[in-house]
């Protein structure tokens, strides 16, 4: 059954997933490309030193691709369940109407974070060339709370998109609104360091709010 | 033993009642159509048979279960076309097999694939570019292959042409006779009904007005029509018409009563007539003739 519900869900993230891997090589290779034409013409030195002290981010362009990967995703698995209230027929299959949500939710947080640590490990392999270590950590700790927002914004928009009310949407859309900028607020060096974890513990606990949508739509809101 | 037992519903949209106190059951191995004008509550009772609504008061069971609390065993149990023959659309049929099949241990996909060999779609063709016709076999292939005890079928004739419709109806009535299938269907093309089912439940706002076996009702629900001889006459046929419509002279009235007994009321009231005539109905005309035109 569990074999059934991933080979669904892959099919309706699988073109989303290529093209999130696709975008990220892409804005990887523009990094790296990016460096080390400043490193040939600036000098590695001086370089380090606008990155660790004038807070200068050479990886800014990856601030926003978790974001948009974490509601690409978010949308492609499960605005389908949302057509025609489509989620019926997912809550009728011989599973428990949680189960089959927790399996669904689970599947789509670890290819959206397997897709995150691919792009982790690229760039912190690029970046081994250029940078020494102290820098590709600070790097590292600064994209963190950009990859926890990614997150944070699939347990959202699953939320959204599974809520049956159109007011409370609109009313949840606030809200994620307003919390998922706190991830992308600011982009010094590491400046987030202090407050990953409490971010990463309510990044975990928003991953069962969608039970609470799709506990909503069985008791037959609307 | 029944398939479908709901008890004292109750439920109200915000103010608006639904209806109250509703009961009714379904036999194992019959096939009952629900039958009702839009608004009466016929989608509130599917909803409520599937889980997907809790009503005020009251529990449906199906199989002994309640169905808000439904166990994955007796879900297998169930098969349920969704209105508009809902699917997952972002599939093609060998995919959206594939995946059913994982679900159900009976799984038996020889009557899918036959439907699907009638089907003039190209293997990787998705469902969603398919017509609707071509939809509802996919659907319909789907519950067959899963083999369910009970089939819960939201208004299957939706978009569905007259081949279509005759195709789905002929097929399941075959299914759900050759293997003691319960079904429980709901169709606003009341033609169909007539050819599929066993048993008829009538609905009407916050009420059942019938529920019996489609024969008993067709027999014993009549449609009469008389010639008034005095056309301005005012008269008062509430005790043995269920609903009467008077047009000049022309008087059509329903009643569960027989000829001779409608006679006798009509001469007891001294309401004098011409053209006396028992009219043969279809199932639409007597649901018509109970619920009226409007």
């Amino acid at each position: 059954m569990l074999k059934s519900l991933i080979y669904k869900e892959w099919i309706k993230i699988r073109l989303v997933v290529w093209i999130a891997l696709g975008l990220s090589l892409v804005a990887l290779i523009n990094i790296f490309l990016k460096v080390r034409h400043d490193i040939l013409f600036v000098d590695a030195a001086n370089y380090w030193y606008s990155f660790l002290f004038r807070g200068v981010v050479f990886f800014s362009i990856l601030k926003f691709l978790p974001f948009i990967i974490g509601l690409a995703i978010a949308i492609a698995q499960y605005f389908p369940e949302t057509v025609n209230k489509r989620i019926k027929l997912t809550f009728h299959l011989p599973v428990s109407e949680n189960g089959v949500l927790i399996w669904m939710h689970t599947f789509g947080a670890l290819v959206i974070l397997t897709v995150f640590l691919v792009v982790l490990v690229l760039f912190t392999a690029g970046s081994a060339i250029f940078f020494p270590s102290n820098i590709i950590r600070a790097s590292l700790l600064t994209m963190m709370p950009w990859f926890l927002g990614g997150m944070a914004t699939y347990f959202l928009v699953a939320l959204i998109l599974l809520e049956p009310m159109w007011i409370y949407r609109g009313l949840y859309t606030a809200v994620a609104a307003g919390f998922v900028t706190v991830f992308y607020t600011g982009a010094s060096i590491g400046a987030f360091r202090p407050v990953l974890m409490p971010l990463a513990l309510i990044t975990l606990l928003l991953s069962f709010v969608v039970l609470f949508s799709g506990y909503r739509f069985r008791k037959g809101e609307m | 033993m029944y398939a479908i037992e709901c008890k004292n519903l109750t439920h109200y949209y915000g103010r608006k009642l639904v209806y109250e106190n509703l009961s009714f059951n379904v036999e194992e191995g019959k096939i009952l159509g629900l039958l009702g004008k839009n608004g009466t509550g016929k989608s509130t009772t599917i909803n409520i048979l599937n889980g997907f609504l809790q009503p005020n008061s009251g529990e449906c069971l199906i199989y002994g279960e309640n169905t808000q609390l439904l166990t994955p065993e007796t879900k297998r149990r169930i098969g349920f076309l969704i209105e508009g023959h809902v699917q997952y659309s972002f599939m093609n049929i060998h995919q959206i097999e594939k995946f059913y099949s994982g679900f159900y241990p009976n799984w038996n996909s020889a009557p899918y694939w036959e439907l699907m060999s009638k089907l003039k779609v190209t293997p990787k063709q998705k469902i969603s570019t398919m017509s609707c016709g071509q939809r509802s076999q996919v659907a319909l292939g789907l519950i067959l292959a899963q083999d369910p005890d009970l089939l819960i079928l939201d208004d299957f004739s939706m978009g569905l042409d007259p081949g279509y419709r005759r195709l789905f109806i002929d097929y399941m009535r075959e299914y759900a006779k050759a293997e003691h299938k319960t079904v429980f269907v709901t169709s606003h093309i009341i033609q169909d009904m007539e050819r599929l089912i066993d048993d008829v439940m009538i609905m009407d706002y916050n009420k059942i007005l019938a529920q019996q076996p489609i024969g008993q009702f067709m027999s014993g629900f009549r449609q009469f029509n008389i010639t008034l001889t005095s056309p301005d006459e005012e008269i008062d046929m509430d005790g043995i018409a269920v609903n009467i419509d008077k047009v000049k002279d022309k008087i059509e009235f329903y009643t569960y009563s027989k000829e001779d007994e409608v006679k006798g009321y009509l001469n007891a009231k001294g309401i004098t007539y011409t053209a006396f005539e028992e009219k043969k109905m279809s199932l639409e005309d007597a649901f018509i003739g109970l619920t009226r035109k409007y």
